[in-house]
């Protein structure tokens, strides 16, 4: 048989001919362009290929980018589905003005010149006064690198805010607190232990790169093993799969490096140059001498009581099981590959520990930065220069960065409603883009009762290609274009190399290809459908109507350097950071194009070389001009964070850097090394920076019970963990509820409860369940599943979709409800299911199914981490049979509960100022970082 | 040669339903069909559980019986080897989705005709992979030339341990599992438990094992729908069919007892009778095709392999001689009915039987392969046709009234002998399935009060009582008519309880 290609070969892509699949056996030629993009459905940015049809100008299919660095070609079910997203019949395409209420679904056409100028005299105003705090922008996927950032940054406003806290906060500051990096780079490919907290290979960051690492290695023979408590798609694939108690996950990883260290399979040299090990001693074991022959016996000390029995005990895994893990990750020194990102971190209260536990494993083995070991992001990422912007502004948002959370990751804004609500102070413009904060953060009918109040938001306006029971309650809904029909640049540690990832509008780029006229004055939004513009000429276009003459500084920002005195195009902007790419200039010009071009053509770059052990990698001595060397070994800088001496008049001056403090470089064994983005320069056993900001108990790899520890509950009453935050392989949060194909194969989430749990519960099979949170109650359907450990229920948290206006799409996964409330007491019931209609889309006529599932976090409270401001996900209910009168998908609600619930994890926190005064530590990240000036209380 | 088939590695499986998506990409594939999906399965007890992948799709067999039952070759075999199909072909007689044992056929609601798995075919004329292969994360998915022992896949199918699905069936299928799980393969190994699918409903038209029965080791987590094909007009058409056939059958019985000289009763009535119930067969089996415009293409595109094409024959021959018959018994010529009498009851019994050899083409259905379902179809048309005699004889004084009740007694009581032998008989796990749907499940109650109480114990009685006490021909009558729509009751659980058993 002649050989088979996955794709046509790249020469083709301008014109690739292909043979009809439905008109076939006969040979009908189609002829298409295939145009690169990006995907937008979940953070893995894998490359795609937009396949469009020459004869009707549409696109046909969307496949993988074969010249994607990190997907290779490949996809998960929500890659092809993109195509769904773009022929939703349902999306919106042109701009809408709210009429009636807030929420009321009353709706009119609006110009974009309208809505521009409106939306830019209002940022204006408040730029003007003085309030540049009223103006947030609010994101949930970014799906690019720092292009809205620096719009903020131009603007002089501190209004970033992101939805890091219901996400990843936890595991950010477990990351950072080991080595200044906050997100682990695992290079699976070459381990030979795999170690998940997360579940990789359905979801986690980042599912499809990382799945086809993982399996890889795996059918090399590396072990891999899972730690959930319930039975994830990876669980089931792994070697060892260990369901330890929710919460539980630090002891079990104490107890795999007590048995390290007393087992002797620790790479002790590794430790030795590159832990702060020095002041771990001195810190917790001040009797000890300061020598490296003390680590050993201090870590056993340290760790006495996380025996394998009590492990067996408090995780409910096995004490053999731990022995032989311990085993083999002993066996398997700088190969082992760990990663933990939502799961247990996002779950519990000190879940950062999780990450920072796990990490230490990662320390132990000498499994840092190797080949087959995990890395930091920042090594694994690339960040494209983007075109210069203004300097640092001297905001500080405290609605975002409040003093109560000085190590938060990053902003905390499942707080926002209740801010808002304290008058700490109000919105005059709120951006929510790809951000559906009433749905998906705990707490919604705070956000609704927020978003309903006109004093507290003047003006919400939602960036969204498609209705969301958020943009339900907006002012103005902005219709922006999906994966395909938009700029963006991205970059992510998706494995052991470097690339960046370009998203394209693709009409736009196929109507250049075929020769129309595409210019510097083209806008994306000619190229879309209807009139869905994309991002980056909004926020240039904004930019221009907030500061039409330039008086305020801003425009310049956004304005033609080729062309001045016009708007900057995309081309010019993404030619600009293109040229900036280290490689990217010489392989285009080898191929004869602009590096612009070279990307539109190709959709992804990677750079060269691969970046194992760059903490090893020697610093000349040219870098360390004017550094002295600090009695730890440190090479520090004047005027950088390292250096200061903690006081207000020297805090103006100093230049800030993006991670870590500005510190050059660490001498290790006489030889200066590049290091860790940390004060120490290297990893930090014993965190300084912890201990500085009121937290000395944790500075060292520690378990916290959660807040959901299972020795706390009545158990043996109906009291239950519930795990509401699960991922599944097809679907993302609510962005892929306008996927037909997504949604015809997953569309609801019963609750997983152990068959013993169910009988002791009284909760017959397939019955209905009430769940009762702190604030209120849900009633769901049960699944019973071995799959589970017993004492922990779970539902996936993606269904529970709703529609106030069924005008407002969700025909695959939305039901229609109605809201009601008396004061702070609010229901949700459910009136209406998918039904088959007649529509554009002729699927419409063919859903089959009804269930759409429950949405579950309207009755969680939020539950902040008081140290990383992490949302702790898992929920301690009830789990009881239904009542009388209760029906499938209600919710109730008390919002005054809700606010106390909101005091009671505040009252958690050690609020700023820290050492110097600070609200923050200089040299954690920050997006956004301000000036010095603008950290001091 | 190259011979294609596809390598299915559930060790590397993930089981994110990417190729599923990406199939309906590259097809066009409506809601509610599916030409490949990802099923789940659940082993096990907390907390040594499993959850096992395995990919469903058209196994290209390289003894196909979609193909031999297609009565217009819309499918066909590729000379890569591949099962291929042709849109412009297809009538919708759904004997396709009958034939095959993978549940690998769906008729497109869009197209009204069948579709499956092509294996991207227009693609590999490309030199291209097909897009589920391309799709996946994980490379679970290969393909494999079969005829290339240098072929990467083929070597590992040879050098490892690989399983089929349904190998019983002899289909020699081409697409090969590496480490699947044995439950997963085997559609009977695992049940849709009460509560459903992991994150999908559950429908009637998600056939299941029940989850208490023997053999079932394992929880079918998430599958996909296959709508029943063949329903009550399929049903209706058995009964028609044997009204005709039976009473021409018994016509030429009168006929060889030296009654042809009865001109209405032997001679014009009967053929009228087939003739009608024949036309009512046909405007069924037409009524019952997803594309009734294309019946045609049986004759101008026929494949005369299929059952549904030579049945076609024989329903045409049959009309024939009932109409040579009928013009025979117009002229009264007793000699050219005794010459039509061997050819009328022979073909009779083809007309009756023939349908046996077309559920043996529905590989996919082992309740109707058993060697019971040609007698008892011969039964049903003896019973057919005693009982349209019977009830002939309520407006005519027909010729040998005893001879009739005796033939109606008859078919109704081998009818009742085979029955009992199929309900008795053992046979594949299939089979069994599907007898314990009729007998005691969802169709118990069609079948036992309509099938077996209405269509043969009241008949039986009523005919002996008839034959003892001399009563008239009006018990005779009421017998005929229970006899014939209890047939009914039982050709309906019979046709739905064959096909109630999953195959996937």
């Amino acid at each position: 048989m002649a050989e088979l290609h996955p794709y046509p070969p790249h020469e083709t892509w301008h014109d690739a001919v292909s043979l009809d699949a439905k008109a076939w056996p006969r040979r009908v030629e189609n002829h298409h362009t295939l145009v690169p993009t990006t995907c937008f459905n979940c953070e893995a940015a894998c490359g795609l290929v937009c396949h469009v049809n020459h004869a009707t100008g549409r696109i046909d299919r969307i496949e993988g980018n074969p010249l994607h660095p990190a997907s290779r070609g490949r996809n998960c079910a929500k890659g092809p589905a993109t195509l769904n997203q773009i022929d939703d019949h349902e999306r919106i395409l042109h701009p809408l003005r709210r009429v009636g209420e807030r929420g009321s679904g009353q709706w009119a056409p609006v110009s974009w010149d309208e809505a521009l100028d409106n939306i830019g005299d209002r940022i204006r105003a408040a730029i003007a006064e003085g309030r540049h705090d009223e103006v947030m922008y609010h994101v949930g996927r970014p799906g690019e690198d720092g292009f809205a950032e620096r719009v903020l940054q131009c603007w002089g406003v501190d209004g970033h805010n992101s939805h890091t806290n219901v996400c990843s906060s936890n595991a950010r500051v477990g990351y950072q607190s080991w080595m200044g990096h906050d997100r682990p780079s695992a290079d699976f490919a070459n381990a030979e232990v795999i170690f998940l907290i997360s579940s990789h290979l359905e979801s986690g960051h980042y599912f499809n790169p990382h799945a086809q690492r993982i399996i890889e290695a795996q059918s090399k023979g590396a072990t891999v093993i899972c730690v959930d408590p319930r039975l994830s798609n990876t669980g089931s694939k792994a070697d060892y799969w260990l369901p330890a108690w929710p919460g539980t996950e630090p002891f079990l990883l104490l107890a795999i490096a007590r048995l390290l260290v007393l087992n002797d399979t620790w790479e002790r040299d590794f430790v030795r140059r590159w832990t702060n090990w020095e002041v771990y001693l001195r810190e917790r074991h001040p009797h000890r001498p300061v020598a490296f022959d003390s680590v050993g016996p201090a870590l056993a000390d340290d760790y006495a009581a996380y025996t394998p029995e009590e492990a067996e005990r408090v995780c409910g895994v096995p004490a053999d099981q731990i022995v032989e893990i311990a085993r083999i990750i002993g066996a398997h020194p700088t190969k082992f590959a760990s990663h933990n990102w939502r799961a247990a971190a996002a779950g519990n209260l000190g879940g950062w520990q999780t990450a920072r536990c796990l990490f230490f494993l990662n320390v132990l083995t000498g499994s840092v930065g190797t080949v087959g070991g995990t890395t930091g992001n920042g090594w694994n990422k690339y960040k494209a220069p983007h075109p210069p912007g203004a300097p640092a502004f001297e905001q500080w948002n405290e609605l975002s960065w409040p003093q109560e959370y000085p190590l938060a990751h990053h902003e905390m804004s499942i707080l926002l409603p209740h801010f808002l609500a304290e008058g700490r102070g109000r919105l005059e413009v709120y951006f929510s883009r790809v951000y559906n904060p009433v749905w998906t953060n705990p707490d919604g009918f705070s956000w609704l009762e927020a978003l309903k109040d006109q004093d507290k938001v003047a003006c919400h306006v939602a960036l969204t290609p498609t209705w969301s029971e958020t943009a339900a309650f907006a002012d103005y809904v902005l219709p922006m274009g999906v994966g395909a029909e938009r700029h963006d640049v991205a970059s992510f540690e998706t494995h052991a190399g470097r690339w960046i990832g370009f998203r394209q509008p693709v009409l736009r780029r196929y109507a250049e290809i075929r020769g129309d006229a595409v210019s510097h004055e083209s806008r994306t939004h000619e190229f879309n459908p209807g009139e869905v513009w994309e991002e980056n000429e909004f926020w240039i276009e904004l930019s221009w109507r907030i500061d039409p003459d330039g008086s305020m500084g801003i425009r310049r920002w956004f304005e033609s350097s080729e062309r001045p005195g016009t708007p900057m195009s995309v081309d010019e902007y993404y030619g600009a950071m293109f040229a900036g790419v280290p490689g990217l200039a010489e392989d285009a010009e080898a191929a004869d194009q602009t590096p612009l071009e070279y990307m539109r053509d190709r959709g992804a770059y990677a750079l060269e070389g691969d970046m194992y052990l760059p903490y090893e990698r020697d610093v000349d001595s040219a870098e360390l001009d004017g550094c002295h060397l600090d009695a730890a070994g440190v090479y520090r800088r004047s005027g950088t964070p390292g250096t200061w001496l903690g006081t207000a008049e020297d805090l103006a001056g100093l230049e800030l850097a993006d991670l870590g403090d500005g510190s050059p470089a660490v001498q290790v064994d006489g030889q200066p090394k590049e290091g860790f983005p940390t004060p120490s320069r290297k990893l930090e056993l014993y965190s300084q920076t912890l201990a500085d900001w009121g937290w000395p108990e944790y500075a060292t790899p520690t378990w916290i019970p959660s807040h959901v520890h299972w020795e706390e509950l009545d158990l043996s009453g109906d009291e239950r963990i519930l795990l509401p935050t699960f991922r599944i392989p097809t679907l993302i949060h609510t962005r892929s509820g306008n996927s037909k194909w997504l949604s015809e194969i997953s569309h609801r989430h019963p609750l997983w409860i152990h068959p013993s749990d169910a009988e002791a519960l009284g909760i017959e099979v397939d019955g209905l369940v009430r769940i009762t949170t702190r604030i209120g109650h849900f009633v769901i359907g049960a699944w019973r599943t071995e799959g589970i450990r017993p004492g922990v229920v779970a539902a996936s948290h993606h269904m529970g979709r709703w529609r106030l206006d069924p005008q407002n799409g969700g025909s695959w996964a939305g039901g229609d409800v109605d809201i009601t409330n008396d004061g702070t007491q609010w229901r949700l019931s459910r009136r209406g299911r998918p039904e088959r209609h007649a529509s554009a889309d002729d699927d419409t006529e063919r859903i089959w199914w009804s269930d759409t599932g429950v949405h579950q976090n309207l009755t969680f409270c939020v539950q902040p981490d008081p140290v990383s401001g992490m949302q702790c996900w898992h929920q301690r209910v009830r789990v009881t049979p239904a009542q009388p009168g209760d029906a499938y998908g209600d919710v109730v609600v008390d919002t005054a509960e809700a606010a106390k619930a909101y005091r009671d994890w505040l009252a958690k926190t050690r609020p700023a100022p820290g050492p110097g005064g600070l609200r923050r530590p200089l040299w954690y990240s920050r997006p956004l970082k301000p000036t010095p000036a603008a950290y001091a209380l | 040669m190259t011979r294609l088939g596809f390598l299915l590695d559930s060790e590397s499986c993930i089981g994110c339903h990417a190729c599923t998506v990406a199939c309906k990409a590259e097809h066009d594939v409506p809601l509610g069909v599916n030409r490949t999906w990802v099923k789940y399965i659940e082993t096990g007890t907390f907390p040594d559980v499993g959850r096992h992948f395995s990919v469903m799709r058209c196994n290209h067999c390289d003894d196909a019986p979609c193909i031999s039952i297609c009565p217009t070759n819309a499918l066909f075999r590729a000379d890569n080897g591949v099962v291929d199909f042709d849109d412009d072909n297809c009538i919708g007689c759904k004997g396709c989705m009958n034939a095959c044992p993978y549940d690998a056929i769906y008729i497109n609601p869009a197209t009204n005709t069948a579709n499956k798995c092509n294996f991207c075919n227009h693609r590999i004329e490309q030199g291209l992979e097909p897009s589920c292969v391309v799709v996946c994360p994980t490379h679970a998915i290969k393909v494999a030339d079969l005829d290339d022992p240098d072929d990467a896949a083929t070597q590992i199918i040879a050098r490892s341990e690989t399983a089929v699905r349904a190998p019983e069936q002899n289909t020699r299928p081409k697409v090969h599992y590496l480490g699947a799980d044995a439950a997963s393969l085997d559609p009977l190994g695992s049940a849709i438990a009460a509560d459903g699918m992991i994150w999908a409903d559950t429908t009637a038209q998600h056939p299941s094992a029940d989850p208490a029965s023997d053999g079932v080791e394992a929880r079918t987590a998430y599958t996909t729908a296959h709508e029943m094909t063949w329903k009550a007009k399929v049903s209706s058409y058995l009964v028609t069919k044997a009204v005709a056939a039976g009473v021409m059958m018994v016509a030429a019985l009168l006929v060889l007892l030296g009654h042809g000289s009865e001109q209405a009763a032997v001679g014009v009535v009967p053929p009228v009778v087939a003739g009608a119930f024949l036309a009512l067969t046909g405007v069924l089996l037409v009524g019952d095709l997803k594309r009734p415009e294309r019946f045609y293409y049986l004759i101008t595109r026929g494949n005369r392999r299929s059952w549904l094409v030579k049945g076609a024959a024989v329903l045409g021959a049959f009309a024939a001689v009932s109409a040579a018959w009928f013009v025979a018994g117009v002229v009264g010529s007793v000699g050219a009915l005794q010459g039509l009498a061997a050819p009328a009851a022979l073909l009779g019994l083809a007309t009756a039987g023939y349908t046996a050899l077309l559920f043996a083409q529905c590989e996919g259905r082992d309740l109707w392969q058993s060697p019971l379902v040609l007698p008892t179809l011969l039964a049903q048309a003896v019973a057919a046709g005693g009982a349209t005699y019977a009830v002939m004889e309520l407006a005519m004084d027909g010729p040998d009234a005893v001879a009739v009740q005796w033939v109606l007694l008859a078919g109704v009581l081998a009818t009742a002998v085979f029955v009992a032998a199929e309900l008795l008989g053992r046979g594949t796990p299939h089979v069994e399935a599907a007898v314990a749907a009729m007998a005691r499940g969802r169709y118990a109650r069609q079948f036992w009060i309509g099938g077996v109480v209405l269509g043969l114990l009241v008949p039986a009685v009523l005919v002996a009582v008839s034959l003892a006490a001399d009563s008239g021909p009006v018990p005779a009558a009421v017998a005929g008519i229970c006899a014939v729509v209890g047939m009914w009751f039982y050709e309906d659980s019979f046709v739905r309880a064959g096909q109630s058993v999953p195959l996937s």
